[in-house]
């Protein structure tokens, strides 16, 4: 297999373990994106497409075993720091962008790896690299509610709605536009 | 009401204001909580809820239910309300890594001007207990009482984001519980921080009756059986879960819940 379709079986692998629910076939989709990210590396070590799926499989590999999950979740953060060097703006800034959202929802210091004003900086960087990426805009905007910028949570929630809108319809759209209206209504909420 | 309809209605409030984690996420794991203590306890199945808060303010309006009978605690939190909500000690917590005591540590920038009471006048402190300002004032500073009047005591989910702040110069001080102490040499600012003073050894967490609304025989039949519950099948499982060892009788510090 050559590197992009290497790097395709992991994107496949974990868009399947999103969708899934059985724990098992959680476990041997991660151990099948670990074996396929290793592969790619193997072909081209520095890569960013291998760099980058690596940290995506690892991450699968957190999901898919929580005991063992702050040890991958470093190495994914490892693994999508190399990618981001390589190549910031592969998968429309996706580096930046997977390094933000696991530094803003892991566990923090010091019981994992999770550091929310890290990845509000990650997450900038995506935003800045790929301004009209709906999921660049979501993970600062989630960045933002989290270190506590409540008014800038809720500005930039609605400019990505703003750029879902003036996208052609798809399954992807409608994703992320649910994404965006269930979290505007969240972090409006008064508490 | 009877004692029977007491017990049917008995809820157990686990609060955890200052610590990581969604009341969804924790809830299942209370749930076996309470379902494992009441039948070590030799209770009715299902005679016992339980319910979780990560927040102080959510946390004192589920104690003001009378159906509200045992709540579990940090020992901040104990500090903090034990007089004004009639709080009784039933059993100390051993949590894994930690034990059933810990030392805070007050920490400030290295080399900087904060060497006691008497330097802290403009410091805010921060800290997970930050909600609890007699606990910071009587229990984990009790060595630098009388802390000045205007210093400020603020609760911070955050920190990692304190510590920086700390590091930069800023005028803040992080109070820091015993795992984020030991865990200060993993930061690559390390150097610059450095440990102000160091509370003696305090209860991490405990459970409590709530204004003896648990009749004194069931309170001790809930006591015995906590002490025991490691040692019950699948006892030492569930606690582990909750990162729990088990419980201990309680030995807290001659001033702790005073008013």
């Amino acid at each position: 297999m050559t590197v992009e379709q290497l790097a395709a079986a992991v994107a496949a692998d974990a868009r399947r373990s999103d969708l899934e629910t059985d724990s098992k076939i959680r476990d041997q989709l991660a151990a099948d994106a670990i074996q396929n990210a290793q592969a790619c590396l193997q072909r081209a070590p520095q890569a960013a497409a291998c760099l980058y799926y690596d940290g995506i499989a690892l991450g699968l590999k957190a999901r898919a075993h929580p005991l063992q999950a702050n040890e991958a979740l470093k190495s994914m953060l490892s693994a999508l720091s190399s990618a981001e060097a390589a190549d910031p703006k592969y998968d429309q800034a996706g580096p930046a962008r997977v390094k933000a959202l696991v530094l803003i929802k892991a566990p923090e210091w010091p019981l994992g790896p999770g550091d929310p004003e890290a990845g509000l900086a990650a997450a900038r960087r995506a935003a800045e690299l790929g301004p009209d990426y709906p999921p660049n805009v979501l993970a600062l905007a989630e960045a933002l509610a989290k270190t506590g910028d409540t008014q800038g949570a809720v500005d930039t929630y609605r400019r990505a709605r703003d750029v879902i809108q003036g996208l052609p319809p798809s399954r992807d759209r409608d994703d992320w536009q649910h994404e965006a209206d269930q979290a505007l209504r969240k972090v409006s909420a008064p508490h | 009401m009877s004692t029977l309809t007491l017990a049917a209605l008995a809820t157990l409030v686990f609060c955890a204001p200052g610590y990581p984690g969604g009341a969804g996420d924790a809830q299942p794991y209370v749930d076996q909580f309470a379902k494992a203590a009441a039948a070590s306890a030799g209770w009715k199945p299902d005679s016992l809820a339980a319910i979780y808060d990560p927040t102080d303010q959510g946390s004192l309006a589920k104690l003001g239910d009378p159906d509200s009978v045992l709540a579990f605690m940090p020992y901040a939190f104990y500090v903090q309300h034990a007089a004004a909500l009639h709080l009784s000690p039933l059993a100390q917590v051993d949590v894994v890594g930690v034990g059933t005591q810990e030392r805070w540590t007050l920490v400030g920038k290295a080399g900087g001007p904060v060497t006691g009471a008497g330097s802290m006048m403009g410091y805010t402190i921060l800290s997970v207990a930050g909600y609890a300002p007699e606990f910071v004032r009587q229990s984990a500073l009790a060595a630098w009482a009388p802390l000045p009047a205007d210093l400020k005591i603020e609760a911070t989910g955050q920190i990692l984001s304190a510590l920086r702040r700390v590091a930069s110069g800023e005028p803040v001080l992080a109070l820091l519980d015993q795992t984020q102490a030991a865990a200060l040499v993993t930061l690559p600012f390390a150097a610059q921080l450095k440990t102000l003073t160091q509370s003696t050894p305090l209860p991490v967490a405990l459970i409590t009756v709530v204004d003896s609304r648990l009749p004194d025989a069931r309170a001790k039949a809930f006591q015995a059986a906590l002490v025991k519950l490691n040692a019950t099948k699948g006892g030492a499982e569930m606690l582990g879960s909750l990162k729990l060892k088990g419980f201990v009788l309680p030995q807290l510090p001659g001033n702790a819940g005073k008013p």
